[in-house]
């Protein structure tokens, strides 16, 4: 009895799982066809605790703008935004993506801060074959090595930003440079990218650190080996509250007034540079975005994000708004919004003409884009970064 | 000559954080040697003193402000010490893991308050004026914050260590670990005792706070780094004294710094890396009590 009970049993379970896995694949396959032809559903992935949330709050700042100033439609179908947090990295976003993609049953998925939760859910993302158009996270393996057909990015790659800056000091007169970064990902993919831009102008190297992510409070020890490296400048990139805390402590011990420091955006973008102060006044950054760019689009974008949210916009935000302009031109030539019918459309986007950060276009899904060069300064009581000169276009993979 | 610079500056810096470690980790050390509490809440304390110093001082501290922030962090650390002793006292005779599951639940909403009053940006503060330069040690500018650090915190760890080992208070303290009944023999309370180490270890997480403001500048997820720094001191120091702690945190603030000006390829295995290595040789940490009493 017991036996058969348990062959019962597990005849039963199997049954089940065969049917929930079809129906499964089926109610995704049937998205489409409940969604409509008039409607999208948009899965905005973003985190809303932790290190990374100042980033999320921009990433749907900008969503939010070009939605309200476009009737709320992308490429005329009516959106709905399910926002899921995407926290400080994989074991929280991977889960949010998962819940979007079955539970909520999202069309299309934006955001992504962390380049491991990027990394995480391409899998997930591809056998869904849902499009994910991620707004900030850089590793470059994102659209390279490990790339998707699913996974585009409006952001940028760590090292592109990277060699924005290297290719720019090579051609102006600094020669020996310390470089530092923290010791993950991020950090060493910007230290590879300036190096090789540096070097292959001329530039040398003399020295480069790693502090452990997240396990530095105290930079002095690396502060005393870049003022005894006899650099005649220092590049770095940090982010969040560490670029906060190099910033600061880079100023405190006097290395501000000697070596110069040049930076990947990120140390001064956004939230961090209000914290830094004084201490981040005349850093010297590549990005490819300022709220301080002067041209038409940027001026009205300024404008609208000001009177909305009374702060100056950051490239979190102008990353998510492209997102959401790229989304809408695709989702109009394509009148589909499954994930092979969008990228295909993407594919064939060319140029964005009309972006806050100027003419941009996807090579390999990733953008090539130009690049500023920016100082700190002080407009109207508040630090900006102005613009000091166009340094041109970069490819995502340099 | 860098060798002997960086040498000099990464040993003065070793004695400003060290001696920060110290205020911060005697708290922690003092509330479990003394009331055997496991306060995992001690870290979220450290966080709101410094998100005070921000909100009271803002960007750029003044002596008035500095002054006012002081006063607030002690009426606070007092009235948030003296909470966490009526929370815990109905689990005193339960065991270190419930303590530490309601500590640890208290350190949680604890940061949810602070992030839902203060945001999640970094709240940076800087000294005061006269303090917010540098001076000229070995031929390197230094910052004279972290100068001042040195003597201000020396003058805190001095008092805590004459309060704990030399007054007759600190006898009661150490009475009551010892022999809580004959203290309530002789007429003292022991749970105003109780009230009083947790008043006292508080009031030193929340001013560590403040002091360390300009260094560490107040952000969410900083009072997990620091209660794991505080931990590390407290286990290696060994628990019941001030002693203990006090060469545990001098010992942490030279690793943290002469050992990742030295060896920073190792700089994130150094911390731990000591941590285990005091362990193998002293398992009980460097200075521990006896069961029962004084060594």
């Amino acid at each position: 009895m017991t036996g058969i009970n348990r062959r019962t049993f597990l005849g039963l379970t199997a049954g089940l799982g065969v049917a929930g896995l079809t129906g499964c694949g089926s109610s995704l396959g049937a998205t489409a066809v409940s969604s409509g032809t008039d409607t999208v559903k948009v899965g905005l992935v973003i985190p809303q605790a932790g290190v990374y949330t100042p980033l999320g709050v921009d990433i749907q700042r900008g969503w939010d703008l070009w939605l309200r100033q476009h009737d709320g439609r992308l490429g005329g179908r009516r959106v709905t935004t399910v926002v899921a947090d995407e926290g400080e990295g994989p074991q929280t976003g991977v889960p949010a993506v998962q819940k979007l993609l079955q539970n909520d049953r999202v069309d299309v998925l934006v955001g992504v801060v962390s380049s491991a939760t990027a990394l995480g859910v391409r899998d997930l993302v591809t056998s869904a074959r849902r499009l994910l158009v991620i707004a900030n996270a850089g590793a470059g393996a994102i659209t390279s090595t490990n790339r998707s057909p699913y996974i585009w990015r409006t952001s940028f790659t760590n090292a592109q930003v990277a060699a924005a800056m290297g290719r720019h000091l090579a051609t102006s007169g600094v020669r020996r440079i310390y470089a530092i970064a923290p010791d993950y990902v991020a950090g060493t993919e910007a230290i590879k990218g300036f190096s090789n831009a540096y070097r292959a102008g001329g530039g040398t190297i003399v020295g480069q650190s790693q502090p452990p992510f997240g396990k530095t409070q105290d930079y002095q020890p690396f502060l005393s080996r870049i003022q005894s490296s006899g650099a005649q400048g220092t590049f770095c990139f940090f982010g969040g509250a560490e670029s906060v805390a190099f910033v600061k402590q880079y100023a405190q011990f006097g290395l501000s007034r000697t070596i110069p420091l040049y930076a990947s955006g990120f140390l001064v973008e956004g939230g961090v540079l209000g914290a830094q102060g004084q201490a981040a006044d005349g850093v010297l950054s590549t990005l490819h975005y300022t709220s301080e760019l002067d041209n038409p689009a940027n001026v009205a974008f300024g404008q609208a994000y000001r009177a909305a949210y009374d702060a100056a916009p950051t490239a979190y935000a102008v990353q998510a708004w492209d997102a959401a302009e790229v989304l809408s031109r695709a989702i109009a030539q394509a009148d589909a919004v499954d994930g092979d019918s969008l990228a295909g459309a993407l594919d064939s986007i060319g140029v964005i003409t009309d972006s806050p950060r100027g003419p941009w276009s996807f090579t390999q899904q990733s953008p090539r884009q130009n690049f500023y060069l920016r100082r700190v300064q002080t407009r109207a009581g508040a630090p900006v970064n102005s613009v000091v000169a166009d340094l041109g276009p970069l490819d995502p993979q340099s | 000559m860098p060798t002997t610079q960086i040498a000099v500056t990464a040993m003065v810096n070793g004695l400003a954080i060290g001696l920060l470690l110290f205020i911060t980790a005697a708290g922690l050390s003092l509330i479990f040697g003394m009331m055997d509490v496991l306060n995992l809440a001690h870290g979220a304390l450290f966080l709101t003193g410094a998100y005070l110093a921000w909100w009271i001082g803002g960007e750029q501290q003044t002596w008035p402000s500095l002054a006012r922030a002081v006063v607030a962090v002690v009426v606070l650390g007092a009235a948030a010490g003296g909470l966490l002793s009526l929370l815990t006292a109905p689990l005193s005779r339960r065991s270190h893991l419930e303590q530490a599951l309601l500590t640890l639940g208290i350190a949680l909403v604890a940061a949810d308050v602070l992030s839902a009053l203060f945001g999640d940006d970094v709240r940076a503060t800087e000294p005061p004026a006269g303090l917010d330069g540098t001076v000229t040690i070995a031929g390197w500018s230094y910052p004279s914050y972290r100068l001042a650090l040195v003597g201000v915190a020396a003058l805190l760890a001095a008092a805590v260590y004459w309060t704990v080992e030399r007054t007759s208070l600190g006898a009661l303290f150490r009475a009551t670990v010892s022999d809580r009944d004959m203290v309530a023999t002789v007429g003292v309370d022991p749970r105003l005792v109780r009230g009083g180490v947790f008043v006292l270890g508080s009031v030193l997480a929340t001013l560590a706070g403040l002091l360390g403001a300009p260094i560490y500048h107040a952000r969410p997820g900083l009072d997990t780094t620091i209660l794991v720094l505080a931990l590390v001191v407290v286990v290696v120091g060994g628990l019941g004294s001030i002693r203990g702690p006090l060469i545990a945190a001098l010992l942490f603030g030279q690793v943290e710094s002469v050992g990742r000006a030295v060896l920073p390829g190792l700089a994130s295995f150094l911390l731990f890396g000591t941590l285990a290595a005091v362990l193998v040789v002293r398992p009980r940490g460097l200075f521990t009590l006896a069961p029962g009493g004084r060594r």
